[in-house]
Order: structure tokens, then sequence, then C-alpha cells
């Protein structure tokens, strides 16, 4: 069996997800309830057999460390099994990770020590279920020296994503990187192949394509650099999403913006979401406190403690008030009267009574006093919260009301 | 136009004979005790190639190199060491050469001539 050792960028700043990342990396957002979104990737990589994983990381990352070594300290060190999270360390230069490339280049010396015969490089950045194992067989298969995983969408969506050209045996032969008029798929002109930023390298062409990348004047970046310089020149093959999805429904999400990131934690509340949390096979891991039962409480003439189509967490007690459509982290308190609607409310969040809430995503910790209505006046919230154009509010972390 | 060589090299004996030697081949030498001192000498010196030996206290060889490389430089790099194990360093591949330390230049010499050659080459492309 090849040696693989799985790094997983997660210094994304998530500019486009402020404020939620005013105070953590974009991996370190909580996601669906009880999760960080990093940890459906690291997920992937231990039912995918692999447990040697290096997670990078540079902004803000402490709240990111602090997940990772409460939530993950699970694997057996003395087996070799590790998930580390290794902050930029300026060791080969002094200055922070200029792209993806350069972010795996700067820990060049990590890959010596540990001297992998495959490396698959990762985002911390999405929402998905994968089997590596399927890619990785595929990449053997191929004799390739690069594979990249892509996922098929439609052509009309090829601004937000790297489009990456191939011919019919599946090879690359062009990279465009947020194309206006993109290459589509052989046999499927409605369709393009996005790079989902998953990259299995055979280690000893990644170091000297990396070495001659950092040598050259460049973004550093692996969809703008590195897959267009390979092209032609290696063997660079793509793998389709569909063969290695786990669930099967080609559920993947960048949850990039306010707006995906909303979408993507509503759609775990349909009745048959695509993304299946309840699969024991592929059952996603993460850190989670010591909390109590999740509660409701009242049910009196007036005073009813209900939730409906809704995601409850342990700790959460929903004391008189209504819960609809919405997603409540741990320890979530909803008191009388309250109403909440199609909302994100994440951990320890306390909703007064009388309060109406809608279309919004609160950050930890924050107290929602009495009475107090966010998402039913867009234009009297957006002086003190962020919303969107599509109209979610976002109530920010350490905000007194 | 005369080219410039920096001599990265911590034992002076051997920073001698190389810059005499070089010299005789029509070389400017620029020389450097290690690596801090030839990151120095890069900003202010603009060689057009270097020779860099491993082992030295203060900064060493694979370090210096790492720097160089990441500033985006194409300038030529020739690692210069008496041990021959330090190719298996990742950090090795991004010299253009590799040559073992002697007493007779010969090789030495031949490799800066090709090398100059290639990147002379290139900067006419």
């Amino acid at each position: 069996m090849k040696k693989v050792l799985a790094m997983v960028l997660a210094g994304g700043r998530g500019e486009r997800l402020y404020p939620l990342t005013r105070d953590r990396a974009k991996p370190a957002v909580p996601f669906g309830a009880i999760y960080r979104i990093i940890d459906f990737t690291l997920s992937n990589c231990l039912h995918s057999g692999l447990r040697r994983i290096y997670a990078l990381t540079q902004y803000k990352s402490t709240s990111l460390n602090r997940h990772i070594q409460l939530g993950w300290n699970i694997l057996s060190a003395p087996l070799g099994e590790f998930v580390e999270v290794i902050p930029a360390q300026q060791r080969i230069d002094e200055h922070w990770y200029q792209g993806t490339a350069d972010a795996i280049f700067q820990n060049i010396y990590t890959l010596q020590e540990d001297r992998p015969d495959l490396v698959l490089i990762l985002s911390g950045d999405h929402i998905y279920k994968m089997d590596y194992r399927k890619m990785i067989a595929f990449h053997l298969e191929k004799g390739a020296d690069l594979t990249v995983a892509a996922i098929r969408m439609d052509r009309k969506l090829s601004r937000e994503f790297g489009v990456i050209e191939v011919d019919r045996d599946w090879r690359i032969v062009g990279f465009q990187e947020k194309p206006e008029e993109p290459k589509t798929i052989p046999g499927d002109p409605g369709g393009i192949l996005a790079s989902m930023g998953i990259y299995v390298f055979n280690t000893e062409l990644l170091v000297r394509r990396l070495i001659e990348d950092a040598r050259s004047e460049s973004s550093h970046d692996f969809g703008k650099d590195i897959i267009p310089m390979m092209i032609g020149k290696d063997q660079v093959f793509v793998f389709d999403f569909m063969q290695g999805d786990f669930g099967g429904t080609g559920y993947w999400r960048d949850v990039g913006t306010i707006d995906a990131y909303y979408e993507a934690n509503m759609d775990l509340i349909a009745v048959t979401p695509q993304l299946n949390l309840y699969d024991p096979q592929w059952s996603i891991l993460t850190y989670q406190s010591a909390s109590p039962p999740a509660k409701t409480v009242w049910i009196e003439e007036r005073r009813v403690g209900t939730a409906l189509n809704s995601i409850i967490s342990n700790g959460c007690i929903i004391s008189g008030g209504n819960v609809k459509r919405s997603i409540l982290s741990p320890r979530v308190a909803v008191h009388s009267f309250a109403e909440i609607e199609d909302s994100i409310l994440l951990e320890g969040v306390d909703v007064g009574r009388n309060a109406k809430i809608k279309k919004t995503i609160i950050d930890k910790e924050v107290q929602i006093p009495p009475g107090m209505e966010i998402g039913y006046h867009l234009d009297e919230d957006a002086k003190r919260f962020t919303v969107t154009a599509s109209g979610i509010v976002v109530v920010p972390k350490g905000i007194r009301l | 136009m005369k080219k410039t060589i920096l001599v990265v090299e911590d034992e002076e004996g051997l920073r001698l004979l190389y810059e005499e030697e070089l010299k005789g081949e029509g070389y400017d030498i620029l020389t450097a005790k290690n690596g801090r001192e030839a990151i120095r000498q890069l900003e202010t010196g603009k060689p057009d190639l270097i020779i860099l030996d491993i082992v030295m206290p203060v900064m060493d060889g694979m370090e210096t190199l790492g720097r160089i490389v990441s500033k985006e430089r194409k300038t030529p790099v020739i690692l210069n060491t008496s041990y021959s194990g330090y190719q298996q360093d990742f950090m090795s591949w991004a010299a253009d050469a590799y040559v073992t330390k002697s007493h007779d230049l010969t090789e030495l010499k031949k490799k800066i001539r090709e090398l100059l050659e290639i990147s002379e080459k290139s900067r006419n492309l």
C-alpha cells in the first residue's frame, strides 16, 4: 500500500463570511449545529483510512487549534497516526503563505521528514462526504503525476470556479480560472468540470514543481500556476467526484459566502437532506462539550414550547417559545413567547421573552433582550448588523444589545 | 560583460582558493562566510551565479537556498559540499547543480560555464 500524507489547507481568511470569520479562520466556522467546517474534510480522511493529517493554518488560528486539540485527539500516536496543526512558521522565508502552493512549499521540511509516496492536498473549507481512497486508486491506475478532483456543474456557474478542460480519456488539457466562456465536458455542452481544490500528487514531482513555481514570478497557487505549468508536461488527470462521493447525491458546497453558508445549513433541515449526517458508516466527528439533552417546556393554553422542522442540539432549552425551520447549536435558550424562524443560532445564544428572530444568523453567546425583533425591518437591522443582499442578518459574536 | 559570482563558504582557505581561481577565469567575485552574509550580498551585489556551501555556521546552505528560492530568484545556484548525502534533501533539488568539493576545480568551472550559458539564453528568449 502506498504511504499517503494528507495536508489540509486551513489558512483561509474567509473574508466573505465576515463577521463569522472575525474571530476565527473559515475552517473553524461552526456549521450544522455542532460541527466546524473542517470536521467534514477530517472525517472524510478518517473514513478513507488516512490517519496522518496535517492542517496548515495561518490567520486567526486559535479557535481552530483548540477545536482540533479537543475534538481530534482521537488517533493513535504509537501507530504513527496524527491530526496535527502546523501554523505558518516562516521557516523558509519571512512572509505569510502567498498562495495554496506556497503553503505546501513552505512546509517542504515536513514532507521531507515524512517522505510519503503520495500527498493528498485538501481544503478545509468545504462540506461534502468523499472516499478519497477511490481517488487515490484512480490516480495509481492512470499512472498519474497529479490527479485533480472535479465536480460537474452547470456551465452558467463557471465564473465561480476553476474550470478544467479534459480530453475523452479525462486527461487535463486546459485549466481556466473563473472563465466567462468555459470549456465544457466532452459530450455535455451544458456542463463544466469545476475543480474542488483536491489534489493527489506523487511526492517527488510535487516537490519539483513547487520549487520551480517558487523560483518564478507567480501567485504560487495550485489552480492558477501549478496545474497550468504541469499540463502537457506531466501526467495530469481529473477524478470525477461522483465516483468518490460517499452519499451518492453529489452534494458538495463551498460555503464561501454568508448566503451559501446559510443555504448549506438550511439544507440540513430538509426531510431527507442530500447530505446525510445520520449514516453511521460515515459519521462526521467533532468536539462537543458535555451538555444535557435538549428539552422543551411549557404546554399551556398560550404558552407552548415547540420546535418544528428544526435541528436542536444538546443543552438547548426551549421554554415556552417557538422555533421553526431553524438550527440551534448547543446550549441555546429560547424564552417564553419568543419566535425563531429560518434562523441559525450558534452555541450559547439566549433569546429573551417575546423576541422575534427571522432569517438571522446569531453568533456564539449573544444575548437577545426581551422583545427585540431582528430580521423584520432590514433597514433598521442594517444599521447595526451585516445584512446580505438576499436579506440574511448576521449578529456578530460579542455584541451587547 | 563580466559575470559576477557569489562564493558562500565558511572555510577561509577554500574561499581564497575559489576567489583566486575564478578570478583567473575572468569572473568578478563576491564572497560571504555564511548564509546571512550571502543574503545581504544578494541584495547589494546582484551576482549572476551563486556557489553555496551547505555546512556553515550562522545560516547553513539549505536554509539559504530556501530563502533564495522563495524570493522568486532565478539566479543559478551550485550546491558545493564534501557530502553527497544532501542530495536526498528535498530542498537541495532547488539547486541547479550539485558539485562535490575538491581542490581540483575543473568540474566546478565547467558547471559554472554551463549554467551561465543557460541563464544567458533564457534571458535572451
